[in-house]
């Protein structure tokens, strides 16, 4: 006999094996045990062959067989009703505290853990994700944005210039801020509309331990009839909850974004605090600056063709790095970009 | 901003303390970043001789040191280094105030001291060498109070400013915000009052847009007239250096005092003696103060005597109209310039000066004559002798205040809040105190408040006055419906997938250098550039995810790791026309030991293009019309005859390969089996269904018999590829699967073939298929194996 008809022939004692294992009503398990597995049964028969076979072949073939006989035993106990009574006590030589098989384990950035999270909670609060380009025209990422040209505003936001025109024959650039995207929301539909966006942004600023030229930001836009700060803050104040803990609260001051008015500073309650010491995240103010805000300027409003008598809205955003590095304890940006295994492994979420 | 509190204090009737004052401007938006104590705050320490200086008998680092303090001999011990026997120095005695409390008696190892001699530190003085103690000019009086030698205590703040807040850049404006939010009385500035009805030089502005007023104060006998100490100390304070002469400093002091920027010109270098406010002609030649030649252009504003320009309007003065310690007369400028005129002329020029920084932002355009008297009656004070020949106001453009009809109930709705009409008058009247109480009321925006132009600005206003946590947190926003973006939802499904595979995501910065481009075989002509990057590494915007990859894969080979398997999802550009193209690209690249660590029960493999492809498989599974092709024309950094391009349906779904090994060495990889792929978003976002209800799989029925199988182990020749093999069994009756599971070349096989064993899986649907009719089904496909692959039963 060689391997090919040995291999039919293990074939064929499985295939009739599954055949008699199967009928209904069943066969008595004991009659089947003796007739495959028995010590002259047709698949103990077939092992014995195995001595006829050339050495370099037959232990291949083994291992095929003695699958295949587990497989009835197993199948045979199941029918018994019983599963397979357990083992002897356990071998000593068999070590369980040995590592188990490395699976691979890959990770998310914590960039992209933080964005999902924070997206999220948008969709929680009612928000679709609005989307727009990273080379933006000028239109979109500042005068629409109640950026006028030649206004000191265009000073907050140190701008990279692209080699490529818009349709006006202007220098396209690369967007500053997510804010941009108000704008292209409001020109796709009109209000009511809740929108967020999250994504890269871009400013001419040299790399330090709290300063990055690409940054990530995260950016909600709500437009409807008598929208008020007072939704703002509670939309805010649930959203920061969402993602540090009930616990947090909130806190608007006074400040200026050129595309909302009134346009407030959100603060977040210090939740690294411990009593008895300077804390080093808040400086031992209490409190963490999270966050810009306001109603939607009626300027934007305009931009985005909707009339600011009959429609309002709010806006409110922030930066994705800073709650990263709140959240995951990272002291310098620069670890968000440096790709370091040894880190990113680390974020087991 | 830089604000010295007692300058400050000057404008407010009981000012509140520095702390408190702090406190109230960042309520109210004005973030004080910073405070500081300046100046000499201790009491009680008075300058002292050094007489002697003897060894402490119980320390060798110590010294015991008579002081001579005008009152007497004293035995002080002292740890400083650089004491010797004659200096003056600050002795304080037992009972002085310093920086950090009140100093009390002490014994030293053993010494009795009887008081202490002063670093700066110890003394609260900032900018002084602090290695020792601080050792006064030797011609200081022994006895004096020590405090006199500096400027007085003081307290200064670094305050935040906004681009909106023009109202704001100076200690004045800082007070006039203080009293109107908090109800404290403004006091003035001593201004010079006096008339004069001269007309020395005449005033025309011919661009009345640009310049809505020009108020020039004519000043006569002002030679050699200096600073006062106070004033030189005040602007050394807030970051200015005094010149000394207090034509310079005067006008500077103004402008951080009340927000007016001014200027002054020597009267005799100006030609004529004439103002004319124009647009600079083309060509024209301008050299500023600070020495800088301006090319000028019709765009700019300049302030021109009778023939040439002496001045870039708003931005900086000419040199050679300015004062000097000759000057005799003087013809002080203090106008209204518009802010974007000013804006690109500062921007055009490259001259950044704290004029243009306030012009930009809007002045007070009812200002200008208050500064300019201001400024003539510092002069004045400077320079008795002085007189005021001219004062002129010239104003073409009147400047009409906007006046805005505010309901209360239109703020509370802006707001969210209930807040009582009363306490908006309140606030209302608080900024416009002859407000009229009938509603809508017409508010007539102050002249200083160039920013407030609507309704909303009034309820920031309001808002700023209750304070800001008067706003509830509430809603009642109605329930809308939400959902991702198709691209986030596909990318997202790529990463998780990705993750629980093993690949880790990075995130690279999306600008290269051209050496990073050629060295993945990408040509920067084709990339877009940026126009002002920050340097020519980050030149470029990425037109692939590979370089950002690679450069990953090197660190983290840097750093001892011998296995790396990452991915990235990121924007990726190109030039398209004269504008731009973006995609959306997930890539990932696999090199090492696969899975990455070692296992005791052994079998660690080298990544190799096998295993990325089972990747992608399983990052596929599922997805219709999914299949791997031979690339028609793929990216030039994978290795030819090395890529495989995926599809799905007719789109492409990306490549996967082995990196060149060109780019392998011009990246500095000395082992190039670096496995890559890319997968781009845009172009495949149609064929990848990311809604529930079109991406849940419709599941097939299947038999309900047992299934068969049977091995087949065959020889054919190399050139036959599985993927045609594999095709050839469609058709095959009952055939479920048919599966690779041996490849062997070598012993009993012929050179150049190899032996391929397969695995076929018959089931079905009707019945349990017995040995015969599976043998047939075999026997069909060994035939057509013979018959296209002329493949022979392996023996």
């Amino acid at each position: 006999m060689n391997a090919t008809e040995w291999k039919e022939k293990l074939s064929a004692i499985r295939d009739s094996f599954s055949v008699s294992i199967a009928k209904k009503p069943a066969e008595n398990p004991e009659a089947l045990e003796q007739r495959f597995l028995g010590r002259k049964g047709e698949l103990a028969l077939l092992l014995r062959d195995l001595k006829d076979i050339p050495l370099e072949e037959r232990k291949p073939l083994g291992a095929l067989g003695n699958a295949a006989k587990q497989e009835m035993e197993a199948k045979l106990a199941e029918l018994k009703g019983s599963a397979p009574a357990a083992g002897p006590a356990v071998k000593a030589d068999l070590d369980l505290t040995m590592p188990g098989w490395p699976l691979p384990k890959g990770t998310l950035h914590p960039l992209t853990h933080t964005m999902n999270r924070l997206a999220e909670g948008f969709l929680k609060l009612g928000f679709t994700m609005a989307d727009g380009p990273l080379v933006e025209d000028d239109y979109h990422n500042f005068e629409a944005l109640n950026f006028p040209p030649f206004h000191p505003a265009r000073d907050m936001q140190d701008t990279f210039y692209v080699a490529a025109k818009d349709q006006g024959g202007k220098d396209m650039l690369m967007r500053t801020h997510t804010s941009p995207v108000q704008i292209r929301a409001l020109e796709k539909a009109q209000p009511p509309l809740r929108v967020f966006h999250t994504g890269r942004v871009f400013r001419s600023e040299a790399v330090d331990a709290s300063h990055s030229f690409a940054f990530h930001q995260i950016e909600g836009l709500y437009v409807d009839k008598n929208v008020s700060m007072a939704d703002l803050k509670w939309t805010a104040a649930t959203f920061m909850k969402d993602l540090f803990g009930s616990g947090v609260k909130t806190r608007f001051n006074p400040s200026y974004f050129p595309f909302v008015e009134p346009g407030a500073e959100v603060d977040m309650s210090c939740i690294f605090c411990k009593t008895g010491e300077r804390c080093p995240v808040c400086k031992g103010t209490g409190w963490l600056e999270v966050m810009g805000a306001g109603m939607v300027h009626p300027n934007v409003l305009k931009a985005g063709k909707c009339d600011p008598q009959k429609w309002s809205g709010f806006a409110f955003g922030g930066g994705i790095e800073r709650f990263a590095m709140l959240l995951f304890g990272i002291h310098d940006m620069r670890m968000l970009y440096e790709n370091d295994l040894r880190m990113l492994k680390q974020v087991n979420l | 901003m830089k604000i010295l509190y007692s300058w400050l204090a000057d404008f407010i009737e009981n000012p509140p303390t520095p702390e408190e004052t702090a406190a109230k401007l960042c309520r109210i938006g004005l973030k004080v970043e910073e405070m500081k104590r300046t100046g000499a705050s201790f009491t009680g320490v008075t300058v002292g001789l050094i007489e002697k200086i003897d060894k402490h008998p119980n320390a060798d680092k110590l010294s015991l040191v008579d002081v001579n303090d005008g009152k007497g001999v004293m035995r002080v011990v002292c740890g400083a280094r650089n004491i010797a026997v004659g200096q003056k120095i600050p002795f304080a005695r037992v009972g002085a105030m310093l920086a950090e409390g009140e100093l009390k008696k002490a014994k030293i190892r053993g010494v009795e001291s009887e008081g202490m001699i002063c670093s700066a530190d110890e003394l609260g003085l900032e900018g002084y060498d602090n290695t020792g103690i601080l050792v006064l000019p030797e011609n200081t009086a022994v006895g004096q109070n020590a405090s006199e030698l500096f400027p007085k205590g003081d307290t200064l703040m670094e305050v935040e400013m906004l681009p909106n807040q023009g109202h704001c850049l100076s200690h004045y404006a800082l007070a006039r915000e203080l009293c109107l939010f908090y109800g404290l009385k403004l006091k003035e500035a001593r201004v010079f009052d006096g008339a004069a009805s001269g007309s020395v030089v005449p005033v025309t502005i011919e661009v009345p847009d640009m310049c809505p007023r020009y108020t020039a104060i004519v000043v006569k006998g002002v030679k050699g007239a200096r600073t006062p100490g106070w004033m030189a100390d005040r602007l050394r304070a807030v970051g200015t250096n005094p010149k000394g002469s207090i034509l310079v400093d005067a006008s500077n002091y103004v402008m951080y005092e009340l927000g007016q920027p001014t200027h002054c010109f020597d009267l005799d270098r100006l030609g004529g003696p004439a103002i004319k406010v124009r647009r600079a002609v083309a060509g024209e030649a301008f050299t500023a103060l600070d020495g800088k030649a301006v090319k000028l252009d019709p765009g700019m504003m300049v302030i021109a005597d009778a023939g040439r320009p002496a001045a870039l309007a708003g931005v900086m003065g000419g040199q050679d109209t300015a004062v000097s310690d000759d000057t005799e007369a003087i013809l002080i400028e203090s106008a209204r310039f518009s802010p974007p005129v000013i804006r690109q002329a500062s921007k055009a020029s490259g001259i950044k000066s704290e004029s243009s920084y306030r012009f930009e932002r809007a002045t007070d355009p009812e200002l200008t004559l208050k500064a300019a008297r201001r400024l003539a009656g510092l002069i004045l004070e400077a320079a008795p002798a002085a007189k005021v020949e001219q004062v002129s106001d010239v104003c073409p453009v009147k400047y009409l205040p906007p006046v805005i009809d505010v309901e209360p109930a239109k703020v509370n709705a802006i707001l969210g809040t209930g807040i009582a009409d009363g306490e908006i008058y309140a606030c209302l009247k608080a900024f416009q105190p002859d407000l009229k109480d009938s509603k809508p009321w017409k508010f007539t925006v102050p002249s200083y408040r160039q920013d407030i132009e609507g309704i909303c600005d009034v309820a920031e206003e309001v808002a700023r006055y209750v304070g800001y946590d008067v706003i509830p947190s509430v809603t009642q926003m109605p329930m809308l419906p939400s959902a991702m973006t198709q691209l986030w939802t596909l990318s997202s499904e790529l990463k998780t997938t990705l993750a629980a595979l093993g690949f880790s995501e990075a995130y690279n910065y999306d600008f290269l250098s051209a050496k990073e481009l050629k060295a993945c075989a990408l040509a920067p002509e084709a990339a877009l550039e940026l126009k002002n990057p920050l340097s020519s590494d980050l030149q470029y915007l990425r037109p692939s995810m590979l370089p950002g990859l690679l450069k990953t894969l090197r660190y983290n080979l840097n750093r001892g790791r011998e296995s790396v398997m990452v991915f990235e999802t990121g924007t990726v550009y190109a030039r398209a026309g004269e504008g731009k193209a973006e995609d959306t690209v997930c890539a990932g690249l696999m090199y090492g030991d696969f899975p990455e660590n070692g296992f005791w029960k052994g079998g660690q493999p080298r990544a190799d293009f096998y295993h990325l492809k089972g990747v992608m498989t399983r990052l596929f599974a599922g997805k219709p019309g999914f299949r791997f092709e031979k690339p028609k024309k793929a990216p030039a950094y994978f290795q030819p005859g090395l890529c495989l391009e995926m599809k799905m349906g007719g789109a492409c779904a990306g490549y996967i390969g082995k990196l060149d090994p060109k780019a392998a060495a011009a990246n500095d990889f000395k082992d190039g089996n670096i496995f890559c792929f890319e997968i781009p978003l845009g172009g495949m976002a149609g064929a990848w269904k990311t809604e529930f209800w079109q991406k849940v799989p419709r599941i097939k029925s299947f038999s309900s018999f047992p299934q068969n199988w049977r091995d087949l182990s065959v020889v054919l020749e190399e050139r036959h590829e599985w993927y045609d093999l594999e095709k050839s069994f469609s058709g095959v009756q009952d055939l479920a699967s048919a599966r690779l599971v041996d490849v062997f070349k070598g012993k009993n096989i012929p050179e150049g073939h190899r032996s391929l064993t397969i695995r076929f899986t018959f089931s079905s649907m009707e019945k349990t298929l017995n040995d015969a009719e599976v043998g047939a089904r075999m026997t069909a496909i060994t035939d057509k194996l013979a018959k296209n692959f002329g493949a022979k039963l392996r023996a």
